[in-house]
């Protein structure tokens, strides 16, 4: 196969070449399955389909039925049969076409792929990462609009990913890929069209490397996938406010680069955290106990605060559904109240 | 606490002004804050007195700030009533000073017109009775939980600590008088000697007993408003702190050869011409940081030294000094000098910056080379501990390699309190200064 087939090309305004998150997720698994035979693909509709969001489309052609595996409509043989090959030997890339039904994979994944490693005493390993795109925004109703990480985050022996942009969901891909134990790697259904600039050459980031997506000075937003294009508007608008905000997105919850959330909260001394996932038992609550249980503490001019999903199944009705998320507007007045709070 | 925020008001916005009871329509009238560090407010002047009809919008009375007189306008239509403020009285802010009244209405009970200060809840009113406890503040504070314990955020009581600043005297404009760490700056602010309010009310100088020259008066100014601000503050700064000055010269070449080079892309980037002033600026917000003393404040027994750079830059804006503050200058390049000055140059000329740019620098320049002034000393700009004094760049012949030869040289004079800064440290920032100056590609 080559290149041009892979998806169109774009050259931004730099001369950097520009691709989709989607395109970036696909190229990070060529790339990994051309150089690793190990690597193989596997999901539902992931062959002649190319899969329900055409994340894989052309890579049944290069790569042929063994290494792009279509499975049957079972999440729980999906999850444990990718366990087995890990176990094996194998790199597989499991692909969970919508995250509300990673639930059914759940006990393969929580109770076993995690736990290998620990009970054989270090002696098996299972490099395995499970693809799922999470999220609402598509009018797709309760059951296919699920942000589920925060339950992964729980689990001792799992990584979870989130990425939020074409090159960091490459370069985290390919690192997730190459690391030897189960990772939930969660893209975002909303940023699959979103395009950026990605080097052609194969890259990896390192999990557990927050990075710090815009400087500044009154406020810290901690944000991660969808909410990272969200939160950057937002300061966008906030800028013109003379309200500067930091942007930090920890690109992967666990392991957590606990260090930048800190160091920028003690520069700001405010922080807001922003995830769409319901707020009640989220990623939120963790990232405001880390701050507040850090040095991070004694700079802290206002509570911290969190910005995220309501209490609800998200619902069918598109304005309800986009009510029940943070939006770019909730971001915006959230970060002034906080910023402003007590000057 | 007795919140501000009282009955009748649905849509919660914060507004100056509250209606002052759900049974009648009698409107307060209270000290407003106009800058985010104001706990209180001069009163200068009504513009209506007690018994006048007022307009909802017309200007009803004045206020000194730090930097001007503010008109404030009238909250409602109606008549002015229970008018409490006088000339010369400091009120904290949200303190009612009068109520405005429907036609035929009275004063909310327990208000009384024209007393100098607020009667006391516990103190019986003039018929020898007590006031009804229903309207008394204190019932509302009992209730309230957590009452008497100092709320504050933990980095203000940090900085309180290291300041060694009791909290418990620190008004908080948090949520429910929390105090954030604003409130704990602007209160060092006034421990450390910028004129508080309160003190501004004696006079500037001692009045000598020395009978004016008999000569024809063409006008009497009062002094008032932002040139009595100016004249407080030098005073204080003239008679505490003891300035001992320092200069030297320095030669401008590079610099100016920088600024040919720089002038156009940086032009095009933001807008603004790059002025020698804006490469200063560079230059000390990048020394200064290796030569604490100089960045640094006076207060009390205690000498707080600063990480910030916040770099005044002293500008005449009709008749008036006005210092506007390029804050974090430490952590901006010259891109960003460039814009914020011009930004700051041109609000200020429009008379658009708000106190709050014109406050809390730690350091200032004063540059006269554009008058023609060659050298000249200032006095330091309270609580800080020096200014850099900038003359005009002049062709001047200077000895070098056994031959004289004319070279673009400005003099740099700088003063310093000599309570915090010797003149050693002063002469060690001094001349770093000039070796950056003169080999401007330091600052890169």
């Amino acid at each position: 196969m080559t290149e041009s087939l892979l998806h169109r090309e774009e050259k931004n305004e730099n001369g950097k070449r520009e691709i989709s998150y989607l395109e970036a997720v696909r190229e990070a698994m060529v790339q990994e399955m051309r150089r690793d035979p190990q690597v193989f693909l596997m999901g539902e509709d992931v062959g002649v389909y190319g899969g329900a969001f055409g994340v894989s489309r052309g890579m049944l052609e290069e790569f042929g039925p063994a290494r792009v595996r279509e499975t049957p409509i079972s999440e729980a043989a999906i999850a444990g049969a990718a366990t087995g090959a890990a176990l094996m030997g194998m790199r597989p890339i499991a692909e969970i076409m919508f995250m509300d039904f990673i639930t059914i994979s759940m006990n393969q994944l929580v109770n076993q792929a995690a736990k290998i490693h620990f009970m054989f005493g270090g002696k098996a390993s299972i490099p395995l990462v499970i693809r799922t795109p999470a999220g609402s925004g598509t009018g797709a109703a309760a059951q296919h609009c699920q942000s589920l990480e925060a339950w992964f985050m729980n689990v001792p022996g799992i990584k979870v990913v989130t990425p939020a942009t074409p090159y960091d969901v490459k370069g985290l891909l390919i690192a997730s890929i190459r690391d030897n134990n189960p990772v939930i790697f969660v893209e975002h259904k909303l940023l699959y069209r979103t395009k950026g600039s990605v080097p052609r050459e194969p890259y990896t980031i390192p999990l557990g490397k927050a990075e710090v997506k815009r400087e500044g000075r009154d406020l810290t937003v901690v944000a991660y996938s969808i909410m990272v294009p969200r939160a950057l508007e937002a300061a966008e608008q906030l800028s013109a406010e003379g309200i500067e905000l930091e942007v930090v997105d920890p690109r992967s919850l666990k392991p957590l680069d606990r260090e930048t959330i800190v160091r920028s909260v003690c520069k700001t001394g405010r922080a807001l955290i922003v995830h769409e996932a319901p707020v009640t038992g989220g990623v939120g609550g963790e990232l405001a106990a880390v701050i507040a249980d850090s040095e991070a503490f004694d700079f802290l001019d206002a509570p911290i605060r969190r910005l995220a999903g309501r209490d609800v199944p998200i619902p069918y009705n598109r304005t309800l559904e986009r009510a029940a998320v943070p939006q770019v507007e909730d971001i915006v007045a959230a970060a002034r109240a906080l910023a402003q709070e007590g000057t | 606490m007795q919140s501000i925020y009282k009955k009748g008001h649905s849509d919660g916005a914060p507004s100056r002004f509250k209606k002052g009871r759900s049974d009648g329509t009698a409107t307060e009238v209270i000290m407003p804050k106009v800058d985010m560090v104001m706990d209180e407010g001069a009163f200068v002047e009504w513009l209506k007195e007690e018994g006048d009809h007022v307009k909802k919008g017309e200007p009803l009375f004045i206020i000194l700030t730090d930097k001007a007189n503010i008109e404030i306008e009238a909250p409602a239509d109606g008549i002015l009533a229970g008018v409490k403020a006088q000339p010369g009285d400091t009120i904290p802010v949200a303190a009612v000073i009068a109520h405005i009244l429907e036609p035929g209405e009275e004063l909310p009970a327990g208000v009384k017109a024209r007393p100098t200060v607020a009667p006391r809840a516990d103190a019986p009113s003039d018929d020898g009775t007590a006031p009804p406890s229903k309207l008394a503040p204190s019932t509302a504070e009992g209730a309230e939980p957590g009452k008497g314990k100092v709320r504050a955020t933990p980095v203000a009581r940090r900085m309180a600590a290291e300041m060694g600043i009791d909290l418990a005297q620190v008004t908080g404009r948090g949520p429910r008088g929390r105090i954030h760490k604003a409130d704990v700056l602007a209160f060092a602010r006034q421990q450390q000697g910028t004129v508080h309010p309160v003190e501004a009310a004696a006079p500037v100088a001692p009045v000598l007993d020395v009978p004016l020259p008999d000569a024809r008066k063409k006008e009497v100014v009062p002094l008032t408003g932002p040139r009595k601000i100016i004249a407080d503050r030098m005073t204080y700064s003239a008679f505490t702190a003891p300035h001992i000055t320092l200069s030297l010269r320095v030669d401008m070449s590079e610099a100016g050869r920088l600024r040919g080079r720089l002038i156009e892309p940086l032009e095009a980037k933001t807008g603004q011409r790059l002025s020698f002033t804006a490469i200063l600026a560079r230059a000390v917000a990048t020394v200064l940081p290796r030569h604490p003393y100089l960045n640094a404040s006076l207060g009390g027994e205690k000498i707080i030294l600063w990480d910030d750079v916040h770099l005044g830059i002293a500008m005449s804006v009709e008749d008036y000094l006005i210092v506007p503050v390029i804050r974090e200058a430490q952590d901006k390049n010259l891109e960003h000098i460039v814009a914020e000055l011009g930004d700051l140059t041109e609000r200020a000329r429009a008379r658009h910056l708000t106190p709050g740019e014109m406050s809390g620098s730690t350091f200032t320049i004063s540059n006269l080379g554009m008058f023609g002034i060659e050298s000249f000393t200032a006095i330091i700009n309270p609580p800080e501990s020096a200014i850099l004094a900038v003359g005009k760049i002049v062709d001047t012949p200077v000895g070098g390699e056994g031959e004289i030869v004319l070279r673009p040289m400005m003099n740099l004079t700088m003063c310093v309190d000599h309570r915090i800064v010797d003149g050693a440290a002063a002469a060690r920032f001094l001349a770093e200064l000039k070796t950056t100056l003169e080999n401007p590609y330091l600052l890169i």
